[in-house]
C-alpha cells in the first residue's frame, strides 16, 4: 500500500511556493552585497546538508566523508577551471560527477561495515583524501590551497556584479534543483529501498533489496549535488582551501543537519538559513561562536531531538487544532438553525467524560407503539448531519439520537491522547445515552462509528440491536486490517493528520460522494475535523480489545446487521463474508446496491427499508432467546 | 639504506609508538567500556598539555614538571567525568547512542578547544623537557627526553594493566565492559564505573598531552592529529584485549616512521589511512581482534 501523490497535490505545495517566491524576491529587499553573501552561503550549506541527510537520515549510513565530497567538488572546479582552462559552466557539474566517483570509492569499504565502523572508515577516508590533496601541492596548492579561481559569467556579464545578483540566483536555482532531486529520489523505488534498509534491514533484504547496491546508490546520489555545490562554492569564493576537509566545517554542517531534523529534506534546508544567519550574527565573538554552536547542538539533542522540522510540525498541529476548534465554536451558534433543519431535531450540548459534544435528539415520538430509540454514530471526519435521511424516515416511530464525535462537527476538540480513540468514543456514547435517558437503543454505526457501536455493545451496554455499515469487524489489529480493507490510497488518508485541499476532496468523495450543493456540508465536515482525531485514532486501533467484539458477534448475543454498499471502495467483501456471525440479520452481510461507503446517504430508500426490517426483527425476534436480558 | 639508518628510523618509530600507545589505550578504555567513540579525546590531550604548561612553565606558575603532571592528570580526570555526565549520560538509553555520542563528543571537543583558545590564546607554547641531552644505546642516539618519556609510558601502561587486571575497580570496569546487564545485576554501580572509565581515559589523554607538549609546540587544536592516529591504532589493533592497541601502536609508529622515511612526510599519513581502510575491509574487528557475530 503506498500513497504518494505528486508534489503539486500535497500539503507542501503552498508553503514551498511561498518560500520560493520570498527567496526569489529577497534580493530586492536585501540589496547590499553582505546579506546576499550570507544567503548564498546558506544556499550552499542547505544543498550540502540536505544531501548529507540522504545518506545519514534516510539511509542511516553515517558517512562522515560527506564534507570531503564537497571539498572534492571545490578542488575539481579549481583544477579544471583554473589549471586546465575548462569553462566554469562545465567545471561546476564536473565537480558533481567526480564527487560521485569518489562516493563510489567510499562505498567500497563501507559495504561490509556497520555502525561505528562506518563512521570510522569514512573519517579515515576523508583524511586520506585530505592528505592526498595537501601532498599534491603542484596541482592543489598544498596546505595553502588554490586562489583566484575563475568566476562565473555569461557573455561577459560577471555574476559578482550588481552586488552578487548572478550568484544569488545561480545558488537559488541549484538549491531548487537539488531539493527537487532529493524529493523525487526519496520517493522513487531506490529511495523506498534506502528507507526500508534503514528501518528493517533483514526484512528489506528478504524482499529482495540488495544492501550493497542500496548503499552504493545512496552514497552516489548524495554526492551529485554536493559536488556541484562544491563547484559553485569554488566559483563564488574563488578559493579552494583544505579547510573544507576540517572538523570545523563538518561540525557546522552536522549542526545544520541535526538542528533541521535528520530524515527530512526540508529540515536541513530550513536550518541552513537559520544557522548561517545565526552564525554570522555572532561572528565577531571569535571562539565563543564555536562554543555557542556546539552548545546548541548538544542542547537540541538533549531537549528537542526532532530538531527544527519537528518544531514546525508541532506548530502546524497547534495551528490546525486552533483553526478546527475555532470553526466548531463559531458554527455551534451560527449555523445551528441549518443543522436543526437538516435533522429536524433540536441540538444541544452535552457534557461527557471527554468534554462537551453536540447531540441531536428528536425526542420521544407520538406513536403509541413502544419502539426503542435509535442512536446513530457517524464515521471518521464526518458529522451527525450525515444521517439526515434516517432522521426523516424514522422519527415518527423512533426517538432518533445522533452526536458529533469529539473533534468532529460542532463538538469541541479534546485531549488527543485521552479521547481520540474508539474506546473513548464508546464512553462518550454511553454518557450521551445516560444523559438523555435513552435505554436499550438500536445502535447504528458507520465506518469508524461502526467500531464505536460494536465497542459500546461489547462493553456490556444493553442494546436492542447493532447495525454497522462500512465497518469490517476485526479480531487482530493491525494484522486483520490488511485483509479487511482494500489497500487504496484513500484508506491511507483515514489516518493522515493534515490534508491538502485535494485530499479533503478525495476523502470526502470516497466516503460520502462527490461534492454537490446538497453534500457540501459533508465535505466541509472533513476540513473541520481535528487532524489529531484521525492520527491518534488510527494509531490507537492497535490497542483495542478486538477479540471481545468478535466474540460478541460470534456468540450472537446481540441482534446484528451488516448493511454495506455493494461498491464500497474500502471494504474487502470476501473478508466480511468469511467471518462467523452468531445472530446476523438475514444470515449474511447485506449489500445495498451501489451504496458506496455511505449507503444510508447515497441510497436512502433501499437502506431505510433494510434498516427498518432489521429493527422490526430485532424488536420482535422470530426465535426466542436472542434478545439480551 | 644502512643498518644504522634503519635502527635510527626504528627508534623514532618506537618513540612514536609509545605515544600512540598511551593515546590509543585511553581511547580504547572508553570504547571497550561504554561502546562509544570519544571524539573529544584529542581535545583532552590539548587540555592536559595546557594545564600542565600552566602549572609547570616558568612563564606561568613555575611549580615544576611533576607538579604540572600531577595537576594535569587530576584535572583531566575531573574533566573526563564532567564530559561523561554532560555529553554521554543523557543519551545512554537511546538506541542510536553511537551516533549521538559521536556528535556530542565532537561538540564537546569544539567547546573544549575554543575554551583553550580563549584561556591561553593561539600563540604556540612548549613544555620544558624532563631532561636535556641525548642518550645512546646500541649505536642509536635519541634525545634523553624521549627516552624518559618512553620509559614513563611503559611504566604507566603496566600500571594501567595491573589496575585493570587486579584492582577491584579495574576488574569491575572490565566486567561492565563485557556484560553491562550482568554486572548491574551483580550490584556494580554502572554509571559510576562509566564515569571512572571516562575519567581514566581523560587522565591518560592528559599524560599524552603532557608528553607531546614537550616534543612539539602546543596549539588548541594540537589534539586533532594524535586523535586521528589513535583512531588508526585502535582500528588497526582492535580492542579485544588491553594489549591489542599497545602492540598496534608500536606497529603503526614503525610504519609511520618508515613511510616518512621512504615516501615522504606528506604521504606517510595517507599510507596509514590506506592501511586502516584496508584493515577495516578485511578484518573490521582489528588485527588482534576476535571475530564476533553481531545481530
Amino acid at each position: 500500500m503506498r500513497y504518494d501523490p505528486p508534489f503539486r497535490k500535497t500539503t507542501g505545495l503552498i508553503p514551498t511556493l511561498i518560500a520560493l517566491s520570498v527567496l526569489a524576491l529577497l534580493p530586492f529587499v536585501f540589496t547590499d552585497s553582505y546579506s546576499r553573501h550570507i544567503l548564498i552561503l546558506a544556499f550552499v550549506f542547505a544543498i550540502v546538508a540536505s544531501n548529507w541527510d540522504l545518506s545519514l537520515g534516510f539511509g542511516g549510513l553515517f558517512n562522515f566523508a560527506h564534507v570531503a565530497l564537497f571539498a572534492i567538488g571545490v578542488y575539481t572546479y579549481g583544477i579544471l577551471a583554473k589549471t586546465l582552462d575548462v569553462s566554469p559552466w562545465l567545471a561546476m557539474p564536473a565537480g558533481g560527477l567526480v564527487a560521485m566517483v569518489v562516493a563510489a570509492l567510499i562505498a567500497l569499504p563501507v559495504l561490509r561495515l556497520s555502525g561505528i565502523y562506518v563512521i570510522l572508515v569514512t573519517i579515515a577516508f576523508s583524511q586520506l583524501v585530505y592528505q592526498i590533496v595537501i601532498s599534491q601541492s603542484d596541482f592543489t596548492g598544498g596546505t595553502s590551497g588554490m586562489v583566484l579561481l575563475p568566476a562565473l559569467d555569461i557573455d561577459g556579464y560577471r555574476f559578482v556584479k550588481n552586488n552578487r545578483l548572478g550568484y544569488y540566483y545561480t545558488g537559488l536555482v541549484l538549491l531548487i534543483a537539488s531539493t527537487a532531486f532529493l524529493y523525487t529520489f526519496t520517493r522513487s523505488r531506490y529511495g523506498r529501498a534506502i528507507i526500508a534498509m534503514r528501518d528493517n534491514k533483514y526484512y528489506a533484504m528478504a524482499r529482495g533489496v540488495s544492501e550493497a547496491r542500496t548503499r552504493l546508490v545512496t552514497l552516489m546520489a548524495s554526492a551529485l549535488f554536493t559536488g556541484i555545490a562544491g563547484g559553485f562554492y569554488g566559483s563564488y569564493v574563488r578559493v579552494a582551501s583544505p579547510d573544507a576537509f576540517g572538523l570545523g566545517f563538518l561540525t557546522l554542517l552536522l549542526s545544520i543537519l541535526l538542528l533541521g531534523g535528520a530524515g527530512t529534506i526540508w529540515g536541513p534546508v530550513v536550518a541552513a538559513f537559520v544557522i548561517t544567519v545565526f552564525s554570522e550574527a555572532i561572528g565577531d565573538l571569535g571562539p565563543w561562536r564555536n562554543i555557542l554552536i556546539a552548545l546548541m547542538i548538544v542542547l537540541v539533542l538533549v531537549f528537542y531531538p526532532g530538531g527544527l522540522w519537528a518544531a514546525i510540525q508541532e506548530g502546524r498541529e497547534i495551528l490546525n487544532t486552533a483553526i478546527s476548534g475555532l470553526k466548531a465554536r463559531i458554527r455551534r451558534g451560527r449555523e445551528k438553525a441549518a443543522r436543526e433543519a437538516r435533522l429536524g431535531a433540536r441540538e444541544r450540548m452535552i457534557e461527557t467524560r471527554h468534554g462537551p459534544v453536540a447531540v441531536s435528539d428528536t425526542g420521544a415520538p407520538k406513536s403509541a407503539d413502544p419502539a426503542p430509540p435509535v442512536l446513530m454514530i457517524h464515521g471518521n471526519s464526518s458529522c451527525k448531519e450525515v444521517f439526515t435521511h434516517q432522521f426523516a424516515a424514522f422519527r415518527d416511530r423512533h426517538r432518533m439520537i445522533a452526536f458529533d464525535l469529539p473533534g468532529h462537527g460542532v463538538s469541541a476538540n479534546a485531549d488527543p491522547e485521552k479521547t481520540y480513540n474508539v474506546q473513548a468514543y464508546a464512553e462518550v456514547a454511553e454518557d450521551v445515552l445516560d444523559t438523555l435517558g435513552a435505554e436499550a437503543p438500536i445502535v447504528f454505526g458507520w465506518s469508524l462509528g461502526g467500531y464505536v457501536a460494536l465497542e459500546l455493545a461489547a462493553r456490556g451496554r444493553p442494546v436492542s440491536g447493532v447495525a454497522i455499515s462500512g465497518t469490517p469487524p476485526l479480531a487482530v489489529a493491525p494484522d486483520d486490517i490488511g485483509a479487511a480493507y482494500d489497500a487504496t490510497s484513500h484508506f491511507i488518508l483515514a489516518g493522515k493528520q493534515f490534508y491538502a485541499p485535494n485530499e479533503t476532496r478525495a476523502f470526502a468523495t470516497s466516503t460520502a460522494g462527490p461534492k454537490t450543493a446538497e453534500s457540501a456540508f459533508l465535505h466541509e465536515a472533513v476540513t473541520r475535523t481535528d487532524g489529531r482525531a484521525r492520527f491518534y485514532m488510527i494509531t490507537k486501533l492497535m490497542v483495542m480489545n478486538w477479540p471481545r467484539q468478535m466474540r460478541m458477534l460470534r456468540e450472537g448475543t446481540v441482534p446484528f446487521a451488516i448493511l454495506n454498499g455493494s461498491d464500497d471502495p474500502f471494504l474487502n467483501h470476501a473478508y466480511i463474508a468469511s467471518l462467523a456471525y452468531g445472530a446476523i440479520w438475514t444470515g449474511k452481510p447485506n449489500d445495498i446496491e451501489a451504496g458506496g461507503h455511505a449507503p444510508f446517504y447515497a441510497r436512502p430508500e433501499a437502506f431505510n427499508e433494510a434498516f427498518a426490517s432489521f429493527i422490526a426483527e430485532a424488536c420482535h425476534p422470530p426465535v426466542a432467546g436472542q434478545r439480551p436480558e | 639504506m644502512s643498518f644504522e639508518t634503519l635502527l635510527f628510523v626504528a627508534a623514532g618509530g618506537i618513540v612514536l609508538g609509545g605515544l600512540y600507545a598511551l593515546m590509543a589505550t585511553g581511547l580504547a578504555v572508553v570504547w571497550t567500556t561504554l561502546g562509544i567513540f570519544n571524539f573529544a579525546h584529542g581535545a583532552f590531550i590539548a587540555a592536559g598539555a595546557y594545564i600542565a604548561w600552566q602549572i609547570s612553565s616558568t612563564e606561568a606558575f613555575g611549580l615544576g614538571y611533576f607538579a604540572g603532571a600531577a595537576v594535569s592528570v587530576a584535572a583531566m580526570f575531573v574533566i573526563g567525568v564532567i564530559t561523561y555526565a554532560l555529553l554521554v549520560r543523557p543519551f545512554e538509553r537511546q538506541p542510536n547512542l553511537v551516533l549521538l555520542s559521536v556528535i556530542t563528543t565532537l561538540a564537546g571537543a569544539t567547546i573544549l578547544e575554543s575554551l583553550l583558545d580563549i584561556l591561553w590564546g593561539a600563540r604556540s607554547k612548549q613544555i620544558a623537557r624532563v631532561v636535556e641531552g641525548d642518550v645512546s644505546l646500541a649505536g642509536v642516539t635519541i634525545s634523553a627526553n624521549e627516552a624518559v618519556l618512553l620509559a614513563l609510558v611503559v611504566v604507566i601502561l603496566i600500571g594501567l594493566g595491573l589496575f585493570l587486571r587486579r584492582a577491584p575497580a579495574g576488574r569491575a570496569m572490565r566486567a561492565v565492559a563485557q556484560n553491562r546487564e550482568a554486572a548491574q545485576l551483580m550490584g556494580l554501580d554502572v554509571p559510576k564505573l562509566y564515569a571512572i572509565a571516562f575519567g581514566l581515559s581523560a587522565a591518560l589523554a592528559g599524560l599524552a598531552g603532557l608528553f607531546i607538549g614537550s616534543i612539539r609546540f602546543m596549539t588548541p587544536t594540537m589534539g586533532t592529529d594524535p586523535l586521528l592516529k589513535a583512531l588508526i591504532v585502535v582500528i588497526f589493533g582492535g580492542v579485544a584485549r588491553f594489549t591489542s592497541p599497545i602492540f598496534a601502536a608500536f606497529i603503526v609508529g614503525l610504519i609511520e616512521a618508515f613511510a616518512t622515511f621512504y615516501v615522504g612526510l606528506y604521504w606517510a599519513p595517507a599510507v596509514l589511512f590506506a592501511i586502516m581502510i584496508a584493515v577495516l575491509i578485511v578484518k573490521p574487528e582489528g588485527l588482534f581482534g576476535k571475530y564476533e557475530k553481531t545481530v
